[in-house]
């Protein structure tokens, strides 16, 4: 009972991540109608931010900021140099231009900087635990659910109360519509994507502070569990998306732990096989979303 | 009159047979006389060549070029030790061919990156007329490469310990020693030390690398008295969250076992932070040639930690005055430096063939390749005469003491 509870202090934590993650994505997706491939890109240049910021002697209270704001700006400098030239094409023109920036950006870090792992000092506190009874907590997961519960409730509050939340959910629900009723297009997606990079800059700083290191496919990985986490709550869709993160989250570690030895190296494998299950009978993913086709 | 034919006859076959007993010399002990009295065999002395000053060079060498083929992949996989190595041969070809060449054959390398087509950028080599290749490691880029060379062209797979790939009958060699020696000589440290219990992390029973090292570790590590108490899986080169896998083991631990894996460097120490979170400050960590090749040198947390590097690089030693000499050279520090002398000596063995058997023809140099002996190497000392493809090296067994990559053993 008590590895159980255990487990699922530490599936909410690394679910936290993914939420983060996917929550960039759904934003991306409701506004464009592009599945970003090269969304965790931005935690590829936060981590290369990192290692060079590291290896200037400086603290992660510096590192942390250099990070959002790296990823905020590589993800409005990629809407600029490649989505902003595709706008209004076909979703698989869109899709393969997020690949294209995907390899593009990696190729940058791989002939410029180094096919190594770069490393780069963890915060001493990434480790530390607290105990509650018996239970043994890490404080790192203590504060990416809180970290996450905040940083998700700003975004509610930024999409329901503020004019650029209005105008972001009008282009979400109906983009043509909403820019006949004077929403600036430039300025929701340009506001799309660097609301994705905040996120994306927030979660790759957990990334990032857990894993210590960098490479130039980097943001594979953390890509990969966005999208996922996305699909499974429902594409489209922000509380949606935020569910698959702490779906998938819960999963992965809930399998580790309990799959018998035989099957757990397969852990992966049947993670993706429980969302083809779930794909199959619920296509839209966990939560339905209503909206206008793009034309 | 047939009496005499017959002596005649008798006469000229001793002849012939005298003429081939000293081509026989010359291929077998002659020449390993000469790479056993440390790879100084006729017209290669490693030293010289490594010795060369490029700003005062002899007569450039204008004998026929000794022609070596390196098929490299620069991508994320192995671009880490190819792309080093890469540069690297090239260098240590000028610095020979500086010194006069090799018996007054100068050394062409040519590199071509293998891209999403190894078995292309192979036959590139080959067209270009390759005496020899160098190849990535890993199965999905040196298996096409075999099948492009149809195991008539030399092939060393540089940097790889992986069993599989080396077949002497396809003329595929490794210059490290393999996986299963390499984990065996962990376990056998770890054993010596007085560490009986271990815990591993594998991606799964024979998966090659990931799984292969961990079962050769738990093989040789049960049967000489040690006791494997958890066996717990991971995804190599991306887990750094090992939770489910600590709170296991922190119900089973007595916090004195030996943790081995063949995972990444910061995967390493990741994991040792959450298990030390956990209070389980007691454990040894140990690795594979993967910790070297990630930097665990450069880690935060990282004293204590075992691993096998393939050349254990001191301050000033000849390893560390060539990648010093490259350096000033080429204005630029290599990475992944453990590495390197293995890319080197690739060249120096096949050069070493080339000139044990006096001939040009790749399937000719490979035969030569089989019977090298005691071949003194940058990275140790190379056998092949009567093995598979794997030469029989001793593993350096390095920890980090005092901040600092220390040699503490050498196994085998």
């Amino acid at each position: 009972m008590i590895e159980l509870l255990q487990n699922l202090i530490d599936g909410l934590g690394r679910g936290s991540i993914y939420a983060l993650l996917a929550l960039g994505v759904a934003v991306i997706f409701g506004v464009m109608h592009l599945l970003n491939f090269a969304h965790g890109e931005l935690i590829t240049v936060g981590g290369y931010a990192a290692y060079a910021a590291s290896n200037q002697g400086w603290s992660w209270y510096v590192i942390t900021p250099l990070i959002i704001v790296c990823a905020v700006g590589a993800s409005l400098l990629i809407e600029r140099i490649a989505f902003s030239r595709v706008r209004g094409a076909s979703d698989f023109t869109l899709l393969l231009t997020s690949f294209g920036v995907h390899f593009v950006v990696s190729a940058i870090f791989l002939l410029y900087v180094s096919a190594s792992v770069k490393t780069f000092s963890r915060p001493r506190w990434v480790t530390n635990t607290y105990s509650v009874g018996s239970l043994n907590i890490e404080v790192f997961d203590t504060v990416v659910i809180v970290v996450t519960v905040i940083t998700l409730l700003a975004t509610t509050w930024l999409l329901q109360r503020t004019m650029f939340g209005l105008a972001l959910r009008g282009a979400a629900a109906d983009f043509d519509t909403a820019r006949l009723m004077g929403v600036k297009s430039d300025s929701v997606i340009r506001g799309a994507f660097a609301l994705s990079g905040l996120l994306a800059g927030i979660a790759g700083v957990f990334w990032l502070m857990r894993s210590g290191s960098t490479t130039p496919s980097a943001g594979i990985d953390p890509m990969l569990s966005g999208v996922l986490a996305a699909l499974i709550g429902g594409l489209g869709s922000l509380r949606g998306a935020v569910l698959g993160g702490f779906v998938l989250g819960l999963a992965e570690v809930l399998l580790r732990s309990r799959l018998p030895d035989g099957i757990a190296p397969l852990t992966d494998g049947v993670v993706f096989v429980l969302i083809a299950l779930l794909f199959i009978f619920r296509p839209q993913g966990l939560i339905t979303v209503a909206h206008a086709e793009r034309v | 009159m047939k009496f005499k034919f017959l002596i005649a006859l008798l006469a000229v076959f001793s002849l012939v047979a005298a003429a081939c007993g000293d081509d026989d010399a010359d291929t077998g002990a002659g020449d390993s006389g000469g790479t056993e009295s440390g790879g100084d065999g006729a017209g290669l002395d490693i030293d010289a060549i490594l010795a060369a000053d490029l700003d005062a060079c002899e007569t450039a060498p204008t004998g026929d070029p000794i022609k070596v083929g390196m098929a490299m992949d620069f991508s994320d996989v192995v671009g880490f030790v190819d792309i080093p190595g890469s540069k690297l041969v090239p260098y240590i070809a000028e610095l020979a061919n500086c010194n006069g060449g090799i018996n007054g054959r100068p050394v062409e390398v040519q590199v071509a990156e293998v891209g999403d087509d190894a078995s292309l950028a192979a036959q590139e080599l080959l067209d270009w007329g390759a005496h020899f290749l160098i190849g990535p490691p890993f199965a999905d880029f040196a298996l096409p490469i075999l099948q492009a060379t149809e195991g008539n062209v030399p092939l060393f797979v540089a940097a790889s310990t992986e069993p599989t790939l080396a077949d002497a009958s396809i003329n595929s060699w490794l210059v490290t020693f393999d996986d299963n020696l390499m984990a065996a000589a962990a376990a056998q440290w770890a054993l010596d030390n007085g560490i009986t219990r271990a815990i591993l992390f594998t991606e799964g029973e024979g998966v090659p690398y990931t799984g292969v090292n961990p079962d050769a570790f738990k093989a040789h590590f049960e049967a000489n008295g040690g006791t494997v108490v958890s066996e717990q899986t991971y995804v190599w080169a991306a887990d750094t969250d090992f939770s489910a896998q600590v709170n296991e083991i922190a119900g089973i631990s007595e916090n004195n076992e030996i943790v081995y894996s063949a995972a990444l460097g910061f995967q390493v120490t990741a994991l040792r932070g959450q298990l030390e979170g956990q209070g389980l400050d007691g454990l040894t960590y140990a690795g594979t040639d993967a910790l070297d090749a990630t930097g665990i040198q450069f880690e935060d947390n990282n004293e204590g930690i075992v691993h096998t590097p393939h050349v254990s690089i001191a301050a000033g030693d000849r390893n560390d005055a060539m990648l010093a000499g490259y350096e000033a050279a080429k204005g630029e520090a290599l990475e992944s430096r453990g590495f390197m002398p293995l890319y080197v000596d690739s060249m120096f063995l096949g050069i070493q063939a080339m000139l044990d058997c006096g001939c040009d023809d790749p399937s000719q140099i490979g035969d030569a390749v089989a019977a090298i002996s005691g071949f003194e190497g940058l990275s140790g000392t190379i056998t092949y005469a009567g093995t598979n493809g794997i030469p029989p090296k001793a593993v350096p067994i390095n920890q980090i003491v005092g901040g600092e990559d220390t040699l503490v053993d050498t196994i085998g």
